[in-house]
Parts: structure tokens; C-alpha cells; sequence
């Protein structure tokens, strides 16, 4: 672990406290034990920023957006594309008109893998990697049924890292249009070199998309440093609603792209015969958008800024190193995975004790944490593995938390063994 | 030993100790009917093989892949029904759904019918508790989806 966690102890307990008393959930109690949620990979509790701005659109400000022409319609339009400029920020994206709202993380993949992969011709490739979510895994798949395209997978070590060397020589032939790989893994929580990821692509003449899912909760983004083509990330594992996610990618390509979706409000004129397109990014954006929970995403991002991506780094970072060492004192614990980085997320298995009896009497203790094969099938083969438990941490999450989940761990494994 | 964790009334001791040592794993040479069953959420997987003479179970071998639910599950699964008819057989996989999804801790067993000491439970009440744990459910009815996927062609 390259980053310590002794230089921010102090302000941590201090902060920690404020910022729990914003997230309502953190006082409820699981079976008769205060709640102690380690799943927030899976998706984070919301504050009450995000709640209220939410709760309040409905209550005040509520219509649809782009095509009213009253005070109510135009006030929630405004709401709705102030949160372009908002995401458009959050990633040091060039240009707001580059910021594509989805469903979630896998739709934005969606959209790529069907628009841009119509630019795709037989024999082109794609990379993606051994770790990836199921969510830039399936869809490239789809495509290379589809298009007759080639689906290329880049190794991991047995650390956990992209094997660099294996996924330069796949590279190597010119074939491969695009590199889609996460920029941060969901199980071994290892964060990908994505800048030296973008520089090779880009000199195999290839693309770049990012699946930031994982890794925007957790450190500041600049797809514009990374060197980045396609970054995609989901509202609900950054405090914010479910339902809403982002695609963000350079101007041309999205210009260049053929629609996703077809409807209302991503078309500019509309006859039987044909009909022309809107200007990105409403081209990719049809029908009624999730506005409420555009504008919840907004109020999350708003909220993590407030409290500054740098300071919920360093606050991870200590919980993630702190829970390494804990988590040695549990007798037949490993610990899957060693990458050089690592995020707050932490998968671990226990001799003779299957992943989901720990998720189960973790719960019967309070204790959410997740266990299965975290949509990465692949994955689970390649370590050998049918399944892992796996803590994560948030912002929220504090160091005492970590010791209960280490302490019942190892009542556990007196029970079990 | 158990009152040292909270929710380890789930896990009997029998459930335990089949899990870990249990007494049916393992493959019938020439078996009569094979079922698989599978849960894509978790990977849980088991192969149920059985020996039928004159349409009763003589014999159940099975191979599982799983939490300590679905092996103990799978093992007393294999217990219970060596020896029956497969109606019998079918009748305790009823009541041992029945048993896991019902609200009230009345005991196991109502279903109508006329079989009712050969479909008693026995054994298989250890897993009544799951019913506290609704996604756990699924665990201990996965050797039961195999065992009816085993006999989907035998018609008595």
C-alpha cells in the first residue's frame, strides 16, 4: 500500500461523524444491530442532499423538460441541464454537449457497443480484459456476433494487475479499434494505469473507453489527463439515485455515431419517409429522461465536491490499508488479488467457509457486505474461484466498522471450523 | 459454541457437519436418472444421480458445488429419500418447500394427502430457520430442483 492512513486519523473521526449524520439509512438497525453497510461497490446510501433535491423537484419544481413551454417546464429544463455542466465538471470533460445521460454504466456501454460498433468493420477488434464487470463483457460480445467482429482479452496477473506486456502484443497487429477496460476492477479493486492504457491504444491506432463505475466514486477523474475516448459511470455508486448513469465521450465521435435509441427529443425533424437527428447529445438521449433522478445525480456530485474528491481519496485509502491488516487476524482468510493500487474494495475468501454463510451470518450481525460472483464470471474462473465475500468502503465508512467485520469474521470461523 | 454468533441457529450442527463431511457425495456408477440443478446468482451447483428398483430410490449419490445450505441440503436430501417410492420422494420435496416458505412456525407437514409418515421431515427440520432468511431459501431447495429434474420422466 503506497498511501498511509496515519497522517489523516484525527479530522477523519471528526468529519466522519458530520457526514454520517447526512445519511438517514446510518441509523437504522439490522436485526437489533446498528447498521454497518460495506456494500457500497454495490451501490452507496444516498444523503440527504440527494433525497431532499429530489423529494424537492417533485414537491416544487417538477415538469417536462425541453419541449414546455411554461415557467414549471422551462425551471426543471434548467435543473436538468445544469447537471451537464455539473457532470461535465466532475470529469474535466472539454465541452457539456459531450455528456450523454443512461440509464446506468451498462447502458452507456450499450450505447457504444451498438453506436459506435456500427462503425466497426469485420476483422476490426476490440480488447477488453480478464477483470472486467459482465457489463463491458456481454455487450462486446453481442457486437462481435453481430458485426463479425473480433473480441480480444487482455490477461491480468495473478496479482491482479493487466498483464501490460500480453495486452501491448494483442495490440500489436493494428486490428484493434477500440480498448474498453475498467478503470477500476469491482472485485480486486484494483485501479487500471488507464493513462498508459490510452497512450498505447492510441499508438495501435485504437480508441479508448473507460468503465469509470467503480473509480469516480472514489478519486478525482480527468478524462481529459487519462486521454480517454468513451467514459462511462453510474449515478447510484456515487450517492446518488439508481436509474441514472453517464456516457461521456469526445464530440466527434459522438457525431459521428448513429443513434442509440430512436423517439422523442433526440430527432431534429420527423416525416414518414425519414427523419434527421438532433444535435449531440440529445441525439442519444430519447423519449422523457429520468429527470428526477438526473437532478438527484446532480445534487451527488454537488455533494462529493463539497467534501472534495482528494479528502474522500485519503479517507478510503487509510480504511482500505486498515482493513488489510485487519483482515489478517482472521484465521483462513485470504485476501483475493494484490494490485499495485488498490480502491476501496477488498474480496476475500475463507478456507472452508463458502462466501455466502460469512454474507449470512455477517447480516444475522449487522454486517452488509457482498458475496457471489460480482457479474464477473470470467473472472472467478480465471483466480480459480466460484465466488468471493467482498467489504467495501465509502465515504461514510469508518475504521470501527472495520474492526467489527474483522472480530465477527473471526467468531465465525471459530463456529464454522 | 453457537451462542457466540448471532444467526448461527441457521446453521445446526447437522447442517454443518454434513457440509463438511458428507456422508452421499460422490457418483453412482450406471445411475437410472441424473438432474442438475444450478443457481446463476451465486454459482451453486449440484448433480443429483440415483438407482431406481421397482420405482423406489434405492440409491442417491450427489456432487455439489456450494455454501454449507445447499451441501447439507443436498446430503440429507439424499438420506431422506434413499429407500422411497418416488411419489413419497416427491411428497417430502412438497413439504420441505412448504416448511420453507410458511410465515408461522406451526410444524412442518400440512399438506393433504395420505402419506403422511412416510413424508415426515425428520432430519430436514434443521433447515426450518431459513425461513428467516428468505435469499437463503433458494440454497436449500436447489438438490430438490435436481432430484425433480431427475424424475421428470418417471411416471408412476
Amino acid at each position: 500500500m503506497s498511501v498511509g492512513h496515519h497522517t489523516t486519523q484525527p479530522q477523519q473521526a471528526l468529519e466522519s461523524s458530520a457526514i454520517r449524520a447526512q445519511f438517514p439509512i446510518l441509523g437504522e438497525k439490522v436485526h437489533d444491530r446498528p447498521l454497518v453497510f460495506l456494500d457500497s461497490a454495490a451501490s452507496a446510501q444516498k444523503p440527504n442532499a440527494v433525497i431532499d433535491a429530489m423529494a424537492d423537484t417533485m414537491r416544487t419544481q417538477y415538469a417536462n423538460i425541453h419541449r414546455g413551454l411554461h415557467w414549471m417546464s422551462e425551471r426543471t429544463t434548467e435543473a436538468y441541464e445544469g447537471v451537464r455542466d455539473l457532470v461535465a465538471g466532475f470529469l474535466n470533460a472539454p465541452s457539456r454537449e459531450e455528456i450523454v445521460f443512461t440509464r446506468n454504466s451498462t447502458e452507456a456501454i450499450n450505447l457504444v457497443a451498438y453506436s459506435y460498433g456500427a462503425l466497426l468493420k469485420p476483422g476490426q477488434a476490440v480488447v477488453i480484459s480478464e477483470m472486467e464487470h459482465h457489463a463491458n463483457l456481454v455487450p462486446w460480445q453481442m457486437l462481435r456476433d453481430r458485426a463479425g467482429i473480433e473480441l480480444r482479452i487482455a490477461p491480468i496477473t495473478d496479482a491482479g494487475d493487466l498483464d501490460m506486456d500480453a495486452f501491448k502484443a494483442l495490440l500489436s497487429d493494428g486490428n484493434v479499434a477500440l480498448v474498453a477496460i475498467t478503470h477500476m476492477s469491482n472485485v480486486l479493486g484494483g485501479v487500471t494505469p488507464a493513462k498508459q492504457i490510452a497512450d498505447l491504444a492510441h499508438a495501435a491506432g485504437a480508441l479508448v473507453l473507460f468503465d469509470g463505475s467503480q473509480f469516480v466514486v472514489h478519486r478525482k477523474t480527468d478524462v481529459q489527463a487519462l486521454g480517454a475516448d468513451f467514459y462511462t459511470f453510474t449515478g447510484h455508486k456515487l450517492y446518488g439515485p439508481t436509474g441514472i448513469g453517464v456516457l461521456w465521450a469526445r464530440k466527434e465521435l459522438l457525431e459521428a455515431m448513429p443513434p442509440f435509441m430512436g423517439g422523442g427529443d433526440m430527432i431534429s425533424t420527423v416525416t414518414f419517409e425519414r427523419s434527421t437527428w438532433a444535435n449531440v447529445p440529445h441525439k442519444f438521449e430519447a423519449g422523457t429522461p429520468a429527470i428526477i433522478e438526473t437532478i438527484g445525480l446532480g445534487a451527488a456530485i454537488s455533494w462529493v465536491e463539497s467534501i472534495g474528491m482528494d479528502a474522500i481519496a485519503a479517507h478510503e485509502a487509510g480504511l482500505t490499508a486498515y482493513a488489510l491488516k485487519r483482515l489478517q487476524d482472521v484465521p483462513g482468510l485470504s485476501v483475493v488479488g494484490n494490485p499495485q493500487d488498490r480502491g476501496g474494495v477488498v474480496s476475500f475468501t475463507m478456507q472452508d467457509v463458502h462466501p455466502h454463510d460469512l454474507a449470512t451470518l455477517l447480516d444475522r450481525n449487522g454486517i452488509a457486505i457482498r458475496a457471489g460472483h460480482h457479474c464477473a464470471e470470467p473472472l472467478m474462473r480465471r483466480l480459480g474461484l466460484t465466488a468471493t465475500a467482498r467489504a467495501s468502503f465509502g465515504i461514510y465508512t469508518l475504521k470501527q466498522e472495520i474492526d467489527v467485520l474483522a472480530d465477527t469474521l473471526i467468531r465465525i470461523r471459530d463456529f464454522f471450523v | 459454541m453457537s451462542d457466540v454468533i448471532e444467526g448461527a441457529a441457521l446453521y445446526d450442527r447437522l447442517i454443518v457437519e454434513r457440509s463438511r463431511t458428507p456422508h452421499f457425495a460422490g457418483r453412482i456408477e450406471q445411475p437410472d436418472r441424473v438432474g442438475e440443478g444450478k443457481n446463476p446468482l451465486c454459482g451453486d451447483k449440484t448433480r443429483v444421480e440415483l438407482a431406481l428398483t421397482d420405482n423406489h430410490i434405492s440409491q442417491v449419490r450427489h456432487q455439489t458445488r456450494g455454501c454449507a445450505i445447499c451441501l447439507a441440503a443436498a446430503d440429507l436430501m439424499a438420506e431422506r429419500i434413499t429407500g422411497l417410492s418416488v411419489p413419497q420422494a416427491r411428497e417430502v420435496g412438497q413439504r420441505f418447500s412448504a416448511m420453507l416458505v410458511q410465515e408461522t412456525t406451526t410444524p412442518p407437514g400440512h399438506i393433504s394427502g395420505g402419506q403422511q409418515e412416510t413424508a415426515a421431515l425428520g432430519q430436514l427440520e434443521a433447515f426450518a430457520p431459513l425461513r428467516a432468511h428468505r435469499s437463503r431459501i433458494r440454497c436449500a431447495e436447489l438438490p430438490w430442483v435436481a432430484l425433480k429434474e431427475a424424475l421428470v420422466h418417471v411416471d408412476i
